[in-house]
């Protein structure tokens, strides 16, 4: 089964310019054209009209494009935003499988009539409420178009009537249920760890570099990235490293003699090597591969623009 | 300990371990499934030789197989890995259900480990744990295929499985059943035979309310044995509350304060489950202990000191 690789997503408000036009130069596996919280109330009507010509200029790089849309707006952002080249919709607020209907009621109409295949855009949802992390099972099954789920931490916190502190995690729940209801429901989660999500900032790369890795060792599978400075530490802190890799294929190599050798049970620097062992060996290095090619995809599409 | 290899079966029962889980699911290669099953009935009397309960991990994708297998006078429980659903749960039930009676064995002998080893596995937990009466202590939510499920590396240093644990420990509570769980102690070496580690592990699991263990090197059994085991301060300490308690009967207070400490209804109570945890826990070291002399005078073998038997004693 293809692996999903989409480490970095990140988020432009599509009224700024400069940064629009500087996308598809940050390396992100995908980008996202924000309609919502980085456009300002009376600039809406101007955004939604930027969408169309926005999305080739935006792939250049090799990212996919998604659109977030205005949960309050849908109709008319998804009216602006599906055309040819969209990969999917970010769609915020979602709080029901109802809502999830909805957006896809509307989309299907609109790939029918503007000649996408039926099916072809995939659903990013949002979950920005307590009402959303309770439901988040009905939600996410609710359509196989949504491959990816994250909380809208600061949204989340207003919903929640706190003003989280940095010190104190506020979401360790909200985020673990995120985790295993998506994991369970074959839907990739998608978040970094306090408080990063909930105070987006630019911070300096290694910090960024280490967050992420906490948060893929939580299960997150990406990050919707709030500034392009996040971009290259996010994607190398969701890529095996080099040395994770060499680990890896001697733990592969290590359980192949012993299976040889008549047991899956083997000693390894301490640690106890079987098959669970083996089986996220080959998880890893299937990833490393994945990495890779989309890596080389990237490389391709920046080198012909 | 995987059944196939044959001197840790022979040598399991002098560890002082509790239980002993005898493996035919990951730790024996795929070639050597039937065989192993086949080494399950011999085992079970080997490694009960020193007390311990004698559990079998079985295949969750050969249940039948390694029930007609196993099910056997002597095994206490059958663990289930990677649990996903209340059905998987009532199929191993009417199978052991049916072999208890064909084999003589006391009807609901048999325990049921239904062990959460995914995501799926939690957001089911409810339904899986209430789903028999053969399951009778709930727990887990972390280890190698959670990890491999949600595609985490192990041994980072922090708490990765707060909300399955959590949820877990909350759906054992809520049906009344033994909590298995760990809090978090950090470990980032992955060493399966850190003695210090295992004692520190089991110690704050008790201080928690947890009592069940488990390991794969038995240089981990004695530790976690000891962490697990109230202290002899931890005792006196208890005994010391329970009558300052009873010293306020007759008086017109429900609590009062000595030396900073308050003395009350709860801490009564914490005291009276600290006592009761120790008397189980000295009545089981009784039990292995005189497991392992019958064995001994059986073999007609000398104690001695290397026997790895080492509460029992105390």
């Amino acid at each position: 089964m293809a692996v999903l690789v989409r480490r970095s997503n990140l988020l432009v408000p599509i009224t700024d310019t400069e940064r629009v036009n500087r996308a598809w130069r940050n390396d992100a596996d995908a980008v996202t054209l924000d309609l919502e919280d980085g456009v300002v109330q009376t600039r809406k009507a101007e955004a939604r009209g930027l969408v169309k010509e926005t999305i080739a200029l935006t792939a250049k790089g090799g990212a996919e494009v998604f659109v977030r849309v205005n949960a309050a707006l849908l109709h008319a952002d998804l009216d602006a935003s599906v055309w040819p080249g969209l990969r999917g919709i970010v769609l915020p607020r979602v709080e029901s499988a109802a809502d999830v209907a909805e957006a896809i009621e509307q989309t299907t109409a609109l790939e029918r009539r503007r000649g996408l295949d039926v099916g072809a855009l995939e659903l990013i949802v949002l979950l920005e409420t307590a009402r959303a992390v309770w439901d988040i099972r009905s939600i996410i099954t609710a359509s196989p178009r949504i491959t990816q789920v994250g909380l809208d931490e600061s949204d989340l916190a207003g919903d929640l009537g706190i003003t989280p502190l940095p010190e104190h995690d506020p979401f360790v729940y909200a985020r673990g249920r995120l985790v295993v209801e998506a994991t369970a429901a074959r839907v990739q989660p998608i978040g970094i760890t306090y408080p990063l999500g909930v105070h987006p900032r630019r911070l300096p790369a290694a910090e960024i570099h280490r967050m992420a890795t906490d948060a893929r060792n939580l299960g997150m599978k990406g990050v919707l990235c709030a500034d392009p400075s996040w971009v290259v530490p996010v994607n190398d802190a969701f890529t095996p490293s080099a040395d994770l890799v060499a680990h890896h294929k001697r733990v592969r190599e290590v359980f192949a003699s012993a299976v040889a050798a008549g047991t899956a049970a083997v000693p390894l620097d301490g640690r106890m090597i079987d098959v669970p062992v083996d089986e996220w060996a080959k998880v890893v290095l299937a990833m490393a591969e994945a990495c890779d090619a989309r890596d080389a995809q990237k490389r391709a599409a920046q080198g012909g623009s | 300990m995987p059944v196939v290899t044959r001197r840790f079966i022979d040598h399991a029962w002098r560890r002082g371990c509790d239980f002993i889980n005898l493996d035919l699911e990951d730790s024996v290669p795929p070639h050597l499934k039937a065989h192993a099953r086949g080494l399950i009935k011999g085992a079970i009397p080997i490694v009960r030789k020193g007390g311990a309960e004698a559990f079998t991990r079985i295949n969750h994708d050969y249940v039948h197989a390694d029930l007609e297998a196993i099910v056997w006078p002597g095994l206490s429980k059958v663990n289930y890995p990677k649990a996903e659903s209340a059905d998987e749960i009532r199929l191993l039930d009417a199978v052991i259900t049916r072999l208890e009676r064909e084999r003589g064995i006391r009807p609901g002998t048999i325990e049921i480990g239904a062990n959460i080893e995914t995501a799926k596995g939690v957001a089911a937990a409810y339904e899986i744990a209430s789903a028999s009466p053969r399951v009778r202590e709930f727990g887990g939510g972390s280890g190698y295929d959670m990890s491999r499920d949600l595609g985490v590396e192990m041994f980072v240093g922090f708490e990765q499985f707060a909300y399955g644990k959590g949820e877990l420990e909350l759906v054992a509570r809520a049906l009344g059943l033994q909590v298995r769980a760990a809090p978090f102690v950090a470990n980032t070496t992955g060493s399966v035979s850190d003695a210090d580690r295992a004692f520190r592990e089991a110690e704050a699991a008790r201080k928690c309310g947890f009592g069940l263990g488990g390991g794969l090197n038995p240089a981990v059994v004695e530790p976690q044995n000891r962490g697990f085991t109230p202290t002899a301060e931890d005792v006196e300490d208890a005994r010391w509350v329970l009558e300052r308690y009873r010293e306020l009967t007759g008086t017109p207070d429900t609590w009062k304060v000595i030396d900073g400490r308050v003395i009350d209804g709860y801490e009564a109570a914490r005291a009276r489950d600290t006592l009761e945890w120790a008397a189980l826990c000295a009545e089981r070291d009784r039990e292995k202990a005189a497991a392992v002399l019958r064995t001994r005078t059986a073999m007609a073998e000398p104690t001695s000191p290397a026997s790895g038997v080492t509460r029992g004693d105390a």
